[in-house]
């Protein structure tokens, strides 16, 4: 039984780290995309940027999706400055955790 | 009289061909940057800050229809580089370097004589700014004007074996020239449309002038298959339209107006373009369906070029 509060502490710390791993996903809507070649410019600024982890891009919805590191926080200022580089307009966004 | 003066002396009176590898300079100004664009003329459509594009084309321009006796031939072949940087959301730099080979046959009565030359043209930087731009779901409309300054970077004293090349066949023109327009695109993820007017004032130089030109242009471009392939992201194929219609006004070459130069031609040309997320595969073939040149004239038979544009 004294062994119990240990596996306990390890349990919590191992499901901490998976939902570490999960990260946050954000969908970017943005408007302007209309080929692929220009998309590309949204795909490596936002590769470049630290903690996202992948991005994908879907042309006829007008969607960017991006997968970043948890405790990694993508504001919507810094987003919108982001796809305004890009030639683009960030018309909304949202995130979600990821289980 | 020898060869060459005699060279000189017929190819001079009919300058008029000399429009011709004008015109296809001219096209080195397209330089696209973004998918589904014209191929033989200007964009409106984006470069991301701090990011590059380079474009690089072949083109070949063939004039062989001479009615006259020295039954000329022309062969204009070129390697126009480009590169494209976004200084800002709204601000385009580009530059362009293109490597020129022309080449002009013409037969006299001792035979047929062939000059020619080949190295690095005028280089051209060119701004360009977006005043204009509307953005919805899935299509984009963007108006931009831009200014361009084409510098005396090419050789103009090139000679051969019968003395100096004419103006008409050197490398650059020797002159600053300076080139203003402007450009609307509309696109959509099935369309798109171009429209680009501009006007090159070109200015004296080693006692010639080459005549202004203005051109308006204009492009469709559909949409006709699309493509998911994993891990290159969507790509699309694009069959369209493009027509170009340039007038030149005439040369001035000591002291008077050359009435065997200038005119206005339309070029009528489709293309097909391969798009995908890094690159641009695009094929334009332009035929000149009206010539109106002023005097005699060699006409043009066709345009090609292939383009390539790489985002890095």
């Amino acid at each position: 039984m004294k062994k119990l509060p240990l596996l306990l502490a390890m349990l919590i710390f191992a499901w901490s780290g998976l939902a570490m791993a999960a990260g946050t996903q954000y969908e970017l809507r943005v408007d302007g995309l209309s080929c692929p070649f220009c998309a590309y410019g949204i795909e490596k600024k936002l590769k470049k940027t630290p903690g996202v982890e992948s991005v994908e891009i879907n042309l006829e919805r007008g969607m960017v999706v991006v997968k970043a590191r948890t405790g990694v926080v993508l504001t919507k200022a810094q987003m919108k400055k982001l796809v305004k580089d890009a030639g683009f307009s960030l018309r909304s966004m949202t995130e979600k955790a990821l289980p | 009289m020898f060869v060459g003066q005699r060279w000189n002396a017929l190819t001079m009176s009919h300058k008029r061909w000399w429009l011709l590898p004008a015109l296809l300079l001219t096209g080195v100004l397209a330089m696209t940057d973004a998918a589904a664009t014209p191929v033989t003329f200007n964009t409106a459509l984006p470069v991301s800050r701090d990011e590059a594009v380079v474009r690089i084309q072949a083109k070949s321009l063939r004039a062989t229809d001479d009615s006259g006796p020295m039954n000329r031939k022309l062969a204009v072949d070129a390697l126009p580089l480009v590169v494209g940087w976004g200084l800002s959301a709204r601000w385009t730099l580009f530059g362009i370097v293109p490597l020129l080979d022309k080449r002009l046959r013409v037969s006299l009565p001792a035979g047929h004589v062939t000059r020619g030359v080949r190295g690095v043209g005028d280089v051209t930087a060119m701004l360009r700014y977006t005043v204009y731009q509307n953005d919805q779901l899935g299509r984009t409309f963007r108006i931009a004007p831009f200014a361009a300054l084409e510098m005396p970077s090419g050789k103009d004293d090139e000679r051969d074996s019968l003395g100096h090349l004419p103006a008409t066949l050197q490398l650059g023109s020797g002159s600053w020239d300076s080139l203003i327009g402007i450009v609307t695109t509309v696109q959509s993820l099935k369309t798109e449309w171009g429209l680009s007017t501009d006007y090159k004032f070109n200015r004296q130089a080693n006692g010639f002038q080459l005549g202004d030109e203005a051109r308006i242009d204009l492009s469709y471009h559909r949409r006709i298959a699309a493509y998911n392939i994993a891990g290159s992201g969507p790509c699309f194929l694009y069959a369209g339209l493009e027509d170009n219609l340039v007038w030149q006004n005439k040369n001035h070459s000591g002291g008077v107006n050359d009435n065997d130069s200038g005119g206005t031609t339309l070029y009528f040309a489709p293309t097909l373009q391969y798009v995908t997320m890094r690159t641009v595969t695009g094929l334009a073939v332009q035929t000149p369906v009206i010539q109106q040149l002023n005097g005699d004239a060699l006409e043009q038979d066709f345009i090609a070029t292939l383009s390539l544009r790489v985002n890095f």
